[in-house]
C-alpha cells in the first residue's frame, strides 16, 4: 500500500487515528481512513501512455495534415474554409455545388442583429476583456432554442427513421413530428418569417445547386403539417432551412450546430468592437436595478443572528407529501429553479476508443 | 411571440426587421445570392466594403490555413471540456477563450506593428529603419519579438512563409509586409550575430501581416484567425464526445487516459495533519511567522 516511504505513511496514519479528525474513524465508514494511502499513483506501465488520440488531424514539425490532407498544400491548391469544413467534419472534399451551398448558408448565418451572440459579447466586452472573451461566449449562446441546430437536425433524424422502420409516408411523419413538436421552439417552422423571404430563397438555392435531398425534403412536409396544425400563419424559418440545408450537404446535427455558432462568432468579434468604441466599459457596481423592476419580497429587516431559531425555516422534508406541498411553494420563489424540469443528457454516442492505444 | 431587442444599441453594424437581415446596408440574403464569398462577407462586417478578388483570395488563403492546428491549446482546450460532456459549444467556446498573450496573438502583432509604423511617420524614418529598431528593442530588453518563433514548429512554421509567398503572388505587398519582412530580416541576423539559432517567421508573423495588409484592425484580424480556428476545435470535441471515453480516466481503456490518477505529479508541500479547530489560531500564527508557505504563494 502507498506510493510514499512505508514508515512515513505508518506514522501519519497512527498519528491521525490517536487524534481522531470528525467523523471518520466512524464504524458506517465501510474504509478504514486511517489504512489509506498517500502521495500520487505511480505511472501506469501494462498500459500504453496517454496520446491525444485524434481521427481529424496530426502535425509534427514540419506539416499539419487533416484527415490526410495537408493544410498548406488544401490552401496552395486553392481550397479553403469552406471545403477544409468539409474534410475536417466529413473527411472529404466537397462538390463546387457543395462548397457554393455553404458558403451561401455561412453568409446568412454570419449577423443576426443583436441577438443573443451579439448581446452577450457586448455585455462581456463591456467588462474589459480580450476580444475572444467575447466571441467564445457568443458561442455559448446556442442552445436549444436560440440557434437550436442540434434539436433540430436530431429531431428530423429520429422521425425520418420512424418513417423507415415503421413504412410511414414522410407526409405522416411529419404529422407525427409536428403533432409531438408543434411549439418546440426547434421546429424551424414558425411565425418569424411569414414577412422575410430569406429562408426560401435558401432552400431555392439549393435545389438549384442539387443539393436538396432527404431533410430538405422532409423539412417541407414538415411546413405543410405545421401550417395545418397551427392555429395562426407559420412557415419554415431560417432554423429549419439552414437546418434541412447543411444536413442535406452531409453534416450531422452536431457539426452544424458548431460550424453555425462559430460562424455567427465572427460577427459577435465586430460587436464586440463596436461596443468598446461607441460605449466603454462598466465597473463593478455601477449598473443599478431600479426598484420598479423589482418584484420580490418587501423590504425587510435582517432579524439578529440571536433569533435566528425563531425566523430560521427548515427544508427537511420527512415525507413525500411534505417533499411535494414543498417543491410546489418553491415555484413560487422566482430564481429558486423548482419550475424548471429537465434532462441533462450525456451527448456521447459512443463510447470508448478500444481500438487505438494497445501496447 | 416577443420580438423586442435584448437591449438598446446603436449600431452601424446590421439591423434586422420582418422583412429582411442587413449588415452595413447589404441584405445578407441578397450577397449570398449574388455570389459573392463568405471571405467577401467578412470584408462588408469588418470594414464596411466589398474587397478585390485579390484581397478575397489572401483571406481565403489564410482562414484555410490557420483553421486546422491539430493539437495546440485551443483544440486541448477544446478537448479537456468536451471530457464533461456539456453541450459541445462549451467546448468550442472554450477553444476561442484559450487565444491570449501567447496563442495566436493576432491583435498584439497587429498593435505592435501599428505602434513601430506610427514611429516611422512620426520619426521620418524609413520602414527598414524602424524594424532595425523594433527588432533591437525588444531583443534588448529581453522580450520575444511577436510573430517569429513557433514552440512545436521548431524550425519553420509549415503556414507562415507559404503565406507570405502567396500575399507576394497576389501582389498585395504593401507597408506592412515590408516593416514584417524587414524584422524578419534583422531578428535573424541580431540572433546570427548572438551565436543563436534559426527561429522563423511563425503564422501570426505572416498572416496577421496579410490580415493587416488587407485592411483589418488588430482586433478584427484576431477575430478572424481565433474564430476560424473554432472550426476545427469543434471537430477535435465532437469526435471526443462521440468515440471517447467521458470523464478522460476511465482504467478499462487500453490506453492510460488523459486524466488517469497517474497523469498526477505533485510537488507541493508534504502531506501533514489538519490543525484542530481549537488549534487553529496557534497554529495559524506560527505558519505565519515561519515564513515556509511563502515559497508556495502564487
Amino acid at each position: 500500500m502507498g506510493y510514499i516511504d512505508e514508515k512515513k505513511t505508518d506514522a501519519l496514519n497512527k498519528a491521525k487515528r490517536k487524534r481522531g479528525i470528525g467523523n471518520l474513524d466512524s464504524p458506517k465508514n465501510p474504509f478504514d481512513y486511517y489504512e489509506r494511502e498517500y502521495g500520487t499513483v505511480p505511472q501506469d506501465t501494462k498500459r500504453a501512455p496517454f496520446q491525444w488520440v485524434s481521427e481529424v488531424a496530426y502535425k509534427n514539425v514540419h506539416r499539419i495534415v487533416t484527415r490526410g490532407y495537408d493544410t498548406t498544400e488544401l490552401m496552395e491548391e486553392g481550397y479553403g474554409v469552406i471545403e477544409v469544413l468539409f474534410v475536417d467534419y466529413q473527411a472529404r472534399i466537397p462538390t463546387i455545388e457543395e462548397g457554393q451551398m455553404l458558403n451561401y448558408v455561412m453568409i446568412m448565418a454570419l449577423e443576426d442583429g443583436i441577438s443573443s451572440p451579439a448581446a452577450i459579447s457586448r455585455i462581456v466586452a463591456r467588462s474589459k476583456t480580450f476580444l475572444t472573451q467575447a466571441c467564445g461566449a457568443s458561442i455559448m449562446a446556442f442552445g436549444h432554442a436560440y440557434g437550436a441546430y442540434s434539436a433540430f437536425g436530431n429531431m428530423l433524424e429520429k422521425y425520418l427513421t420512424l418513417a423507415e422502420e415503421q413504412n410511414l409516408s414522410l407526409p405522416d411523419a411529419a404529422k407525427l413530428l409536428v403533432d409531438d413538436y408543434l411549439y418546440d421552439e426547434a421546429l424551424g417552422v414558425s411565425n418569424l418569417m411569414l414577412q422575410d423571404p430569406a429562408a426560401k430563397r435558401m432552400l431555392a438555392r439549393a435545389e438549384k445547386l442539387g443539393i436538396s435531398g432527404k431533410y430538405i425534403e422532409f423539412t417541407k412536409h414538415v411546413v405543410l403539417a405545421a401550417q395545418d396544425a397551427a392555429n395562426g400563419p407559420v412557415d419554415l424559418d431560417m432554423l429549419g432551412a439552414t437546418g434541412a440545408t447543411m444536413m442535406d450537404l452531409g453534416f450531422t446535427p452536431e457539426a452544424t450546430w458548431a460550424v453555425l455558432a462559430v460562424t455567427r462568432s465572427f460577427a459577435a468579434g465586430a460587436h464586440y468592437i463596436e461596443e468598446v468604441e461607441r460605449e466603454g466599459s462598466s465597473r463593478l457596481g455601477q449598473q443599478l436595478t431600479p426598484k420598479e423592476d423589482y418584484d420580490g419580497p418587501a423590504d425587510r429587516p435582517v432579524p439578529p443572528i440571536a433569533e435566528r431559531a425563531a425566523h430560521a425555516t427548515s427544508a427537511v422534508c420527512k415525507n413525500p407529501h411534505e417533499w411535494k406541498q414543498r417543491f410546489e411553494n418553491m415555484k413560487n420563489v422566482r430564481g429558486s429553479g423548482f419550475k424548471i424540469v429537465e434532462e441533462i443528457h450525456d451527448p456521447s454516442k459512443k463510447s470508448g476508443i478500444n481500438k487505438v492505444g494497445k501496447l | 411571440m416577443d420580438r423586442d431587442p435584448l437591449f438598446k444599441r446603436k449600431t452601424s453594424i446590421s439591423y434586422k426587421t420582418e422583412e429582411k437581415t442587413v449588415m452595413r446596408g447589404y441584405n445578407l440574403s441578397d450577397l449570398a445570392e449574388e455570389g459573392y464569398s463568405f471571405y467577401d462577407a467578412m470584408f462588408v462586417l469588418f470594414q464596411n466594403r466589398i474587397p478585390t478578388e485579390k484581397e478575397e483570395k489572401m483571406l481565403k488563403y489564410e482562414m484555410g490555413v490557420f483553421l486546422e492546428h491539430s493539437m495546440s491549446p485551443s483544440a486541448v482546450g477544446a478537448i479537456g471540456v468536451s471530457a464533461g460532456r456539456p453541450n459541445l459549444p462549451v467546448c468550442i467556446a472554450a477553444a476561442v477563450s484559450t487565444f491570449g498573450g501567447v496563442h495566436g496573438p493576432g491583435a498584439a502583432h497587429g498593435y505592435m506593428l501599428n505602434k513601430y509604423l506610427e514611429r516611422a511617420q512620426k520619426e521620418g524614418k524609413s520602414v527598414d529603419e524602424m524594424a532595425k529598431t523594433l527588432v533591437d528593442e525588444y531583443m534588448d530588453a529581453g522580450r520575444p519579438v511577436m510573430g517569429m518563433g513557433q514552440p512545436q514548429h521548431i524550425d519553420s512554421d509549415p503556414r507562415a512563409e507559404p503565406i507570405h509567398l502567396r500575399q507576394e503572388e497576389l501582389e498585395l505587398e504593401g507597408v506592412y509586409l515590408e516593416f514584417q519582412r524587414a524584422v524578419e530580416k534583422y531578428f535573424h541576423a541580431r540572433r546570427k550575430a548572438d551565436g543563436r539559432s534559426y527561429v522563423g517567421v511563425n503564422v501570426v508573423g505572416s498572416g496577421n501581416t496579410a490580415l493587416m495588409e488587407i485592411g483589418f484592425s488588430p482586433n478584427a484580424g484576431w477575430c478572424i484567425g481565433s474564430v476560424v480556428r473554432g472550426f476545427s476545435c469543434a471537430a477535435h470535441a465532437l469526435y471526443n464526445m462521440k468515440k471517447g471515453r467521458a470523464w478522460g480516466a476511465s482504467r478499462n481503456e487500453p490506453m492510460v487516459q488523459m486524466i488517469d490518477l497517474s497523469m498526477i505529479k505533485y510537488i507541493g508541500p508534504e502531506d501533514r495533519i489538519v490543525p484542530k479547530k481549537e488549534e487553529q489560531q496557534e497554529y495559524a500564527k506560527k505558519q505565519k511567522e515561519e515564513g515556509e508557505y511563502k515559497k508556495w504563494v502564487i
